[in-house]
């Protein structure tokens, strides 16, 4: 279990990915008055977990894991993250975790997809960056993504918290909950398939698309 | 079981199918010009009526360096039930340089127990311009609730390519399982049953017209968002898509949007089809 403590801090809420700046579209549903409560952010948050979470971040880092090349699934999440503040978050974030993990967890791994961003046959994306670095410090696919997925809830809530706003306590009685979906969703990108792939949610992703014309927002995303 | 091959290139002017090749139950009716711009109107027709089970139907067309088409169809899609099956539209689409596709289909109807696949290859030229439609709504079922098919899934994939060079600008990858799924709710269909999506890649593209697109698009009862795709070899994606519980609300919404297009774009009116 090396890997442990490496795990940890590369999925705590600390690492500085500028992830309290993004609501990855829950925001929009604040505005209108959808998400007002512990209860209508669960409902939401829920959703986003066995959704977009499932069959584009998770799928991408098992795709990773199983040998796909990353300069064939960067492109892909390019394509497929349409709502574009959505698309520039998972950017944004990637390369912030790309620079981290050369300063913190360099492998031949994470230089070469650094190169592809560099050379601009790459963008950059979380997921993808997490889990080069998570597959080079030998953690196991199951691992990895319970801990990202889990690490990605955490980051969401916390934003919710601020946001709508909710008690500290209520946060982690979320957490909690969300806990169960994120297992729930882990076992269940295992049976997904490469058609699966960026599968859409419409609403959503609408949502995620109408935050770009929000007048007042706390969030980029 | 179809097959259907249309390639239109530019001649004098004019664009006209320079081939076209078509097997079992899917044809094109006989061109028109709905105006004098030199843009050719097919519309395919599948004289079976209807997606069955284990139906598959390959759509092939080509629009030539510097020809216009404009693909309509004469009904909607219908898929019936598919027991222990799919129903499978496989469609590759290629637009050349300066060549333009308007793609402007009537809706997909998914009913009680239909299980359908529709995939969707386009590869554009940077100079192409690409406008295609969609529009997927429910089939009635005895009990009156929207979600009663099995499966519908919907993938189309936008490439572009310039002699050696490519790179992949948007995949629109929808996938509605309403017995796995809770598509009703929340951050899915919320709450509607019908669903459009609009597709434009041009060079012209920009978040000007995202903007303006969104003032026209705004009026409309319809929950709509549209969002610009990242940049390949100098042209530009936009993609937007609309939720409601009416097709006629959603062919109002993408009407609006292509009006301002055609009209911008080419000098031309907003599409009417209903004449033919």
């Amino acid at each position: 279990m090396t890997y442990q403590l490496a795990l940890q801090q590369l999925t705590d809420s600390a690492l500085p990915t500028g992830a309290f700046a993004h609501s990855l579209g829950f925001e929009t549903y604040i505005e209108r008055g959808l998400v007002r409560d512990e209860e209508s952010f669960g409902v939401w948050l829920a959703a986003f977990i066995s959704q977009q979470l499932t069959y584009s971040d998770a799928l991408a880092i098992r795709f990773f894991y199983e040998g796909v090349a990353v300069g064939e699934l960067d492109p892909l999440l390019t394509a497929q993250l349409l709502p574009r503040q959505v698309r520039e978050a998972s950017v944004k974030m990637g390369n912030r975790v790309l620079e981290i993990g050369a300063e913190i967890f360099p492998s031949p791994g994470l230089a070469e997809y650094r190169e592809l961003v560099a050379t601009g046959r790459g963008a950059g994306h979380q997921p993808l960056a997490f889990a080069v670095i998570a597959r080079s410090l030998g953690v196991p696919l199951s691992e990895a993504l319970t801990a990202y997925l889990f690490a990605t809830v955490t980051s969401l809530t916390q934003n919710a918290v601020r946001a709508i706003p909710l008690g500290q306590n209520a946060g982690q009685r979320l957490l909690r909950k969300a806990a169960d979906d994120v297992a729930a969703a882990a076992e269940r990108v295992g049976h997904l398939t490469p058609g699966d792939f960026g599968a859409v949610s419409p609403g959503l992703e609408i949502a995620q698309m109408r935050h770009e014309r929000q007048r007042a927002r706390m969030f980029m995303s | 079981m179809g097959e259907l091959q249309l390639v239109v290139a530019e001649r004098g002017g004019r664009s006209v199918a320079t081939h076209q090749f078509h097997r079992g139950a899917l044809r094109v009716l006989r061109p028109h010009y709905l105006d004098d711009s030199g843009q050719v109107c097919y519309v395919l027709v599948n004289p079976g009526g209807a997606y069955l089970g284990a139906d598959l139907y390959v759509i092939d067309v080509e629009v030539a360096d510097g020809a216009a088409l404009l693909l309509a169809t004469q009904s909607a899609t219908k898929i019936y039930r598919t027991p222990g099956s799919f129903a499978e539209q496989r469609m590759r689409l290629r637009v050349g340089e300066g060549a333009r596709l308007e793609f402007a289909p009537d809706q997909v109807i998914a009913y009680r127990e239909a299980n359908y696949r529709q995939n969707t290859h386009v590869t554009v030229h940077p100079t192409s311009s690409l406008v295609m439609a969609e529009i997927i709504t429910p089939g009635w079922s005895p009990d009156g609730a929207p979600f009663r098919y099995e499966e519908l899934r919907l993938r189309t994939e936008v490439r572009v390519e310039s002699g050696e060079t490519g790179g992949l600008l948007a995949v629109d990858n929808l996938l509605i399982r309403p017995p796995l799924d809770d598509v009703t709710g929340m951050a899915f269909m919320e709450g509607f049953s019908h669903l459009g999506s609009l597709i434009v890649v041009d060079p012209r593209v920009d978040q000007a017209l995202a903007d303006e697109l969104h003032e026209i698009t705004a009026g409309y009862a319809a929950q709509t968002g549209i969002s610009l795709t990242e940049a390949v070899m100098g042209t530009a994606g936009l993609v937007l898509r609309s939720l409601s519980n009416s097709t006629e609300e959603l062919q109002r919404v993408a009407g609006a949007a292509t009006a301002l297009l055609r009209k911008s774009w080419f000098g031309q009116d907003r599409l009417d089809l209903r004449k033919y």
